[in-house]
């Protein structure tokens, strides 16, 4: 870093045939020119840091400084004056506040509960499908697999009008020949209509994982188990899925981590916005941008409370997601 | 020992009974094609319920109009198309006559003359796709770079460039919507100063909104772009290096000759995924902006959908159509590839 800036001095204040001379030196030496590629690589390095890390910052600052200062725009630096964001004043107060105007905690309770039964269910049928895509040989497996994959990449809103009407409670009708199958339970405003969306949703990524995962256990283990007397089921629970954790933690955090952000269906299938009716994050925080748009500071202390769970997940389970991603991403 | 423990289970095998044995005896005997599809049912019914039937459904009321009225649904065949595209229906659209990108009044949509939310919504998901995913495509390469050299601090630098891919759609929204609003954010002055976005009523202006939302997406999404470059890198051979640097390569001419070929590939289906996905933009809109500023297809099915089904529907399967063929891209490169 310090070495980048002291040779950009240097040549800018220089007269042409310095400049020269130093680019010379630079490309003619190799010492200088390793240097020159790792301060490069430092600021490029600083540069992703700052970028990617301050919108984080700029809540803090909003969170902390006291809503009647927020309004007033001004965030030039005490002595510089140059305009740039720090907290003016300390006001923690706004993180109890955050609670106190609606029950934020509920919110985020939701969020929880449908991302961990999302996540059982996503992974119990996935494992089932990884196992069969990832060890078992038979035919029409490769168009199975690429029907699960086709599914992913569908928008959800293609799926939204015909799920939304179910969820209402309104009959299920055979496309194309008007039959009406039955009438389904009115799910809007329970768990359910958004668990099941999200289960569909991210179902494909967790089977391509696990197919991933499972495929590579030896199949002497699954055998050896076999020939103990153990049944095929028995063998997936107990020798092949203990043996790919690894490959189910990725494909648990994966899941977790979106529905947890999920906002698609997340906004649209909880038509009240209370969280008796299991709204989830999504509607605790659009609560303060619908209901008390100028509590700025409200708007952003209810960010850095909804994303700290997330934050201590993606930092404990980094290696999961980036392994996940990539495997995941572009099948192996 | 052996014979001992096959006498043992024998005899518990045949001591027990009733339905769950029954039933294990009956999946052991299954033969293996029988067995790959029972164990797949769980998958065809939860996609099936939730996936096929809504998109065959979207498909059928995209041909009737009335499908929410009093009357009969009435069957009109491709109708709701033609007008979709022709704009005939643009009246149903809420919020339309609010935004019309008219020539006359609209001083921020230069590249765009259309009068039609529709065409408006088409052409904004494309800009928005296209530069969103070339942004995202340049800087994750170099995330990816980055990530792929070995120095102290390479965890922390590797979870900062995480995090804004995982932190949730709704917070995200919120910080860019908390960054450019006209009485908040800093950042409106300053842009606004050099031209880039409108000074006043900033994120109600088609353009500047379309902008911010741009932004941040790059700011989310580059990460995962970054890990996808960043697996095609790591799987390039490294001695290949060794080999240039023998041969007297500098580190351009490796990065051009061997690098960059080599994982074009990896960056390619990076790019299609994210395509893909881009074209499916509507959270960030609705947080940060509004559907009816930056109507993107999906904002328009969802805007519409609790007073024209019809036409929603229609909107949902081009939407879906569009998406349906790059993915079809995608999956021909993986059957070429073989799984």
């Amino acid at each position: 870093m310090a070495t980048t800036t002291e040779q950009r001095s240097d040549s800018e204040d220089a007269e042409d045939g310095v400049i020269a001379q130093w680019t010379k030196g630079v490309i003619g030496d190799d010492e200088k020119r390793a240097r020159l590629y790792r301060a490069l690589f430092y600021v490029a390095c600083g540069f992703f840091l700052v970028t990617t890390l301050f919108p984080f910052y700029w809540l803090l600052v909003l969170a902390l400084t006291p809503n009647s200062q927020i309004l007033t725009g001004d965030w030039s630096l005490p002595v510089i004056g140059i305009e740039f964001p720090h907290p003016q004043g300390f006001n923690p107060q706004a993180f109890v506040e955050v609670f106190q105007q609606i029950p934020f905690h509920l919110y985020v309770f939701n969020s929880f509960v449908l991302a961990t039964v999302t996540t059982i269910i996503v992974l119990l049928v996935a494992s089932l499908a990884g196992y069969v895509f990832g060890r078992l040989d038979f035919p029409g497996k490769g168009p199975l697999m690429l029907g699960v994959l086709m599914v992913s990449y569908f928008p959800p809103a293609a799926f939204l009008i015909p799920l939304f009407d179910a969820f209402l409670g309104n009959a299920i009708v055979v496309p194309f020949l008007g039959i009406e199958l039955f009438e389904p339970p009115r799910l809007v405003n329970t768990p359910g209509s958004m668990i099941m969306p999200f289960s569909a949703l991210f179902l494909p990524l967790a089977i391509f994982i696990l197919t991933t995962f499972y495929a590579q256990i030896p199949d002497g283990l699954e055998d050896a188990a076999r020939v103990e007397g153990t049944t095929r089921l028995g063998a997936l629970f107990r020798v092949i899925m203990p043996l790919s954790a690894p490959g189910v933690a990725t494909a648990a955090v994966l899941t977790f981590i979106a529905v947890y952000n999920e906002y698609f269906f997340s906004s649209i299938m909880a038509l009240e916005n209370v969280p008796e009716n299991w709204s989830p994050l999504v509607g605790g925080i659009l609560s303060y941008q619908d209901q008390y748009t100028t509590d700025f500071n409200l708007m952003a202390a209810a960010s850095i409370v909804g994303v700290i769970p997330i934050l201590i997940l993606v930092i404990v389970a980094q290696e999961r997601i980036v392994s996940g991603l990539t495997a995941g991403g572009l099948k192996e | 020992m052996s014979t001992e423990q096959e006498a043992d289970t024998a005899d518990r095998e045949s001591r027990r009974s009733g339905p769950l044995v029954a039933v294990t005896r009956w999946l052991e005997n299954l033969g293996e094609t029988a067995f790959a599809y029972l164990l797949l049912t769980p998958v065809f019914v939860i996609l099936g319920a939730i996936a096929l039937y809504p998109l065959l459904r979207t498909f059928e009321l995209s041909m009737y109009v009335n499908v929410l009225g009093t009357g009969d649904p009435e069957f009109v065949g491709l109708q709701n198309y033609v007008d979709m595209f022709t704009g005939a229906r643009d009246p149903d659209f809420p919020g339309s006559t609010m935004f019309l990108p008219d020539v006359s009044t609209s001083s921020s949509f230069p590249f765009v003359h259309v009068s039609g939310w529709f065409r408006s919504a088409l052409v904004v998901t494309l800009v928005f796709t296209i530069v969103s995913v070339f942004f995202e495509t340049v800087i994750g390469f170099g995330q990816a770079l980055i990530l792929d050299q070995e120095f102290r601090g390479r965890r922390l630098v590797r979870v900062a460039i995480i995090i804004p891919w995982a932190i949730p759609l709704v917070i995200q929204g919120m910080i860019f919507y908390l960054m450019f609003h006209p009485s908040t954010g800093f950042l409106t002055e300053y842009l606004a100063n050099v031209g880039i976005l409108a000074p006043t009523n900033t994120l109600n202006d088609p353009l500047s909104a379309l902008i911010i939302v741009t932004i941040a997406d790059i700011w989310k999404t580059t990460a995962f772009m970054a890990l996808l470059i960043l697996a095609g890198l790591q799987s390039v051979d490294r001695s290949l290096y060794e080999v240039a640097r023998v041969a007297g390569a500098s580190r351009w001419q490796q990065f051009k000759l061997i690098t960059l070929p080599l994982v074009l590939p990896a960056v390619a289906i990076a790019v299609l995924f994210r395509t893909i996905d881009a074209m499916r933009i509507y959270g960030l809109i609705d947080i940060t902006a509004s559907c009816t500023v930056v109507p993107s297809l999906s904002c328009m099915v969802v805007e519409t959908f609790n007073t024209h089904r019809g036409l929603a529907s229609a909107i949902a399967f081009v939407t879906a159509g569009i998406i349906g063929i790059l993915a079809m891209i995608v999956i021909y490169r993986q059957y070429k590839e073989g799984f």
